[in-house]
């Protein structure tokens, strides 16, 4: 029973910080139908960063996502104006064989930079545990956990109250109607790009607190965001965050009760049944 | 010109929601007959069309076809019974060429060996011979519409459905459009449904007419009946100078 | 007589091709690593073109050709392990043990009408359910490579001391998945798979039982690949759940797509021009900074994808139109 438990908060911290990933993909996708396979390896590149300015500028690893979201948003942009911007008017596989390109050269640059061997930092101001009723919780997890929904929530409150947040949705729901009311569309795809992928940096810092990197990280990061993706269905944050949250403690359950090994297999079988039986997702709306 | 069914619905209704987009239509249609379906917009015409050939399944009803009970049967069963049809949004197979376009039409119903003649005799037909080499994507909306009629052709159907193949066609387009959809009926015998809004073409060209508005069967006969009919003119409400002009024609 | 004139041309050019190809390894001589560069080269190929019948000519993203390739490695390598049996024959079980994986995925998969995108990913996660779970299977699989039975020169055994007899098998194999490409692009499924490819619904008023294509397609492709493992496994030695690796699988699309999706030597010109540029990198550039060749590789395909996106084949294709007819066919009609 007290496996159970514990293995439930890992979960559910883990999740959040999942959620998270999977916002960035839900904005890209949502926003501009663009399937980014390079997603995880934002995630994975955006961990390498922290580690890298982290120990180059001695900032503790937790901090690192001021320096790395901006960072993100505009390497974002960038490759939006770049590359996606010129394929959306092909092929559908068109766009996700330059994502593909972007995932490979994303991977080995960081092999390139970094070598093949995992990463991790030695100290973090947020380290070490808390008791919680008699369960040990790792400070770092819960730190991470409780950044992670704070930024959720601040995204949401940034869709629904701002400007350009509005203009991001209104793009997605229409994106004739919105360029008919100002919207220069082309903006809002770059800066729907900028901020799903800056918020890989977010995720990537927490995630160095706890965690180690290696370079063969981003597909994992990937699919998992996918997962949660279609377990949620477009259109809805909250169930976003259920759905990570979900996927977390499943992970979780599967790494204490099965086996290590499987933790994916089950994610991916949440995936395989979701599709088949609700394609639109637990909280969709499309 | 024979009076067999070759199509009947009964009581056919489906709604999406909270909109009955097909209200218990019922309609025969007999066979080499040329029928016209018209409707203001949005009266059910394409989902209906969407119903008999197997592309929605309705909630309600029968569709029956050549005596036999189609309501749940997929597309393609349905296209090998005898039924083809064309799209509303021109649904072009853009990266093959003209040519192939048709030949894809034409094995429905031969093999290997034969359907070479096959596709020959469309293009001969629609006169494409000029284009056959083209690629569907390069085409102008009168040779895209021509290509998909050929197309729905070339499966050798019994019935062949049209979905609004007049739209945006100039004058001369659509009067070559018209003899040449005459022509496929005489020489073929093939019965042709009919959805329009050009008016021009549906007097012209239809021998029966049904109107459908907001989802529901409001009339069917003559075209001088339904260009007399109250009720079909107020429908269409502002159309009244339109039907009246045509109706001279 | 422009055809006949064309078709002279493409038989002597592709002869020319078949005898070159016969012709490299005596050419590369006793190397080895040479040997099996060009062998790994031809191996990418045949899946890039057996690819090319489900991803080209049926349009769908598949991403789970090493789930394949693993499949009849696997089956072709337990066999040959546990009962002595020969190679030849386990491939051909190989194949249709991924052939029927393939429709036991593919059949619910195309009943719940799963396309585009989400069918990449559903591919995507299969290979790597496959990994977890032979890495999980002790009996079969497990962590540790599971070595062939070595044998210095065993026709039966398809075990030989040089990578050059495998050269020529996966030769074979390569010639077969062309045919076999060629055959279907001309065929009725060809044109009823190229016509769902562009528009299901239509393709389904059109006659086209689009579900049936599909799967024919699914079951063709994976067969090829299911032999194809089997040739991996004894070219290797050895059989390991790394086989079933989703970032390679990923590639074989990519080289299905950059080729020209549906041209039947487009993915294998893909293959060589890629996977022969990455070797070379790795060859030339590998030992001294590592990564540095795929970071090159990894730009040169964005850029063909961004400036070339019909594929690197319909380069080829207008060059030799121009060669062979002196124009290159591009009307405009209104």
């Amino acid at each position: 029973m007290e496996i159970i438990i514990q293995s439930l908060f890992n979960g559910i911290l883990m999740g959040c910080i999942y959620a998270l990933i999977a916002l960035g993909l839900s904005i890209i996708f949502g926003v501009m139908n663009v399937v980014n396979f390079a997603h995880g390896n934002f995630v994975m590149l955006s961990m390498y960063f922290s580690f890298w300015v982290s120990s180059l500028w001695g900032i503790d690893v937790v901090l690192t996502p001021l320096i790395t979201f901006p960072l993100l948003f505009i390497i974002g942009m960038l490759i939006y104006y770049g590359m996606i911007d010129r394929t959306l008017r092909e092929h559908y596989t068109i766009q996700i064989a330059v994502t593909v390109g972007l995932m490979t050269f994303l991977g080995a640059i960081t092999q390139l930079a970094w070598q093949a061997r995992p990463r991790a930092i030695s100290y973090s101001f947020i380290q070490g545990n808390i008791q919680f009723g008699g369960y040990t919780i790792a400070l770092s997890r819960l730190i991470s956990a409780i950044i992670s929904l704070i930024i959720i929530i601040s995204i949401s409150f940034f869709l629904s109250k701002t400007w350009p947040g509005r203009s991001i949705r209104a793009t997605s729901d229409d994106s004739d109607a919105a360029s008919l009311m100002g919207v220069d569309f082309r903006r809002t795809y770059a800066l729907a790009f900028g901020l799903g992928s800056s918020l890989t940096a977010i995720a990537g810092g927490l995630l160095m607190t706890f965690q180690q990197v290696d370079p063969t990280m981003g597909l994992r990061f990937g699919l998992l965001s996918w997962c949660i993706l279609a377990l949620a269905g477009l259109g809805s944050i909250p169930g976003l965050l259920i759905s990570g949250l979900i996927i977390g403690v499943g992970e979780s359950l599967t790494m204490s009760f099965w086996d290590p090994r499987a933790r994916s297999l089950v994610i991916y079988l949440i995936f395989i049944l979701v599709l088949w039986l609700r394609p639109r997702g637990i909280f969709g709306r499309k | 010109m024979s009076s067999e069914q070759i199509l009947k619905t009964s009581k056919l209704t489906k709604s999406f929601g909270n909109l009955i987009a097909v209200n218990q239509v019922e309609l025969e249609i007999h066979q080499e007959e040329i029928v016209g379906l018209i409707g203001p917009n949005g009266a059910g015409k394409t989902t209906f069309f969407n119903l008999i050939t197997g592309l929605e399944i309705p909630d309600e009803g029968q569709v029956i076809f050549k005596g036999i009970d189609i309501t749940s049967m997929p597309p393609h069963k349905i296209c090998k019974l005898g039924m083809s049809r064309t799209f509303q949004v021109t649904r072009s197979f853009a990266g093959m060429s003209v040519e192939e376009a048709i030949r894809v039409g034409a094995y429905n119903r031969r093999e290997e060996r034969e359907v070479q003649k096959k596709v020959d005799w469309v293009i001969k037909f629609f006169e494409l011979e000029d284009i056959r080499d083209y690629k569907c994507s390069d085409l102008g909306l009168a040779s895209l519409r021509k290509v998909e009629v050929a197309r729905a052709t070339a499966t050798e159907p019994d019935l062949l459905l049209l979905d609004e193949v007049g739209a945006g066609l100039t004058t001369t387009e659509l009067l070559r459009l018209m003899s040449e959809l005459k022509r496929l009926n005489e020489e073929t015998k093939i019965t042709l449904c009919v959805v329009e809004h050009v008016m021009q073409m549906v007097m012209g060209l239809c021998e029966r007419i049904f109107v459908l508005d907001a989802g529901e069967l409001i009339a069917k006969g003559l075209p001088s009946e339904i260009s007399n009919n109250q009720r079909v003119i107020e429908a269409y409400l502002g159309r009244r100078s339109y039907i009246e002009s045509s109706s001279t024609d | 007589m422009n055809r006949k004139k064309n078709r002279n041309i493409e038989n002597f050019l592709l002869l020319f091709l078949l005898i070159m190809a016969l012709l490299v390894p005596l050419i590369l001589g006793a190397n080895q690593y040479n040997i099996l560069l060009v062998t790994t080269v031809l191996l990418y190929g045949v899946m890039a073109t057996s690819w090319n019948i489900i991803g080209g000519l049926a349009g769908q993203l598949d991403l789970a050709s090493f789930a394949y390739l693993g499949l009849g490695a696997f089956t072709s390598g337990t066999l040959f392990i546990r009962f002595n049996f020969t190679p030849w024959i386990g491939m051909i079980l190989g194949g249709l043990v991924a052939a029927g994986f393939a429709l036991l995925i593919g059949i619910p998969l195309f009943r719940f009408q799963i396309r585009e995108v989400w069918y990449a990913l559903t591919t995507c996660a299969l290979v790597e359910i496959l990994k977890v779970v032979f890495n999980m299977w002790e009996e079969v699989g497990g962590p540790v490579e599971r070595y062939l039975p070595y044998f210095r020169g065993s026709l039966y055994h398809m075990r030989f001391s040089s990578y050059v007899p495998y050269y020529y098998i996966m030769l074979g194999i390569l010639l077969i998945a062309l045919l076999v490409n060629s055959r279907i692009a001309r065929s009725k499924l060809g044109y009823y798979l190229k016509a769902l490819g562009e528009d299901e619904t239509a393709a389904e008023v059109l006659g086209v039982n689009t579900r049936a294509c599909k799967l024919r397609a699914l079951v063709y492709y994976s067969f090829l690949i299911g032999v194809t493992g089997a040739v991996y496994a004894n070219m290797y030695g050895y059989v390991h759940p790394s086989f079933f690796n989703g970032q390679e699988s990923i590639k074989i699309a990519i080289l299905g797509i950059v080729g020209g999706r549906g041209i039947t030597y487009g993915p294998l010109l893909a293959a060589l021009l890629l996977v022969g540029t990455q070797e070379f990198l790795r060859a030339s550039l590998g030992g001294e900074v590592s990564g540095l060749y795929l970071v090159i590789y990894s730009i040169i395909l964005i850029l063909v994808v961004l400036f070339r996106p019909s594929g690197i084949a319909t380069l080829f294709q207008s060059g030799y139109q121009k060669l062979a007819t002196g124009e290159v066919k591009k009307k405009s009609v209104i």
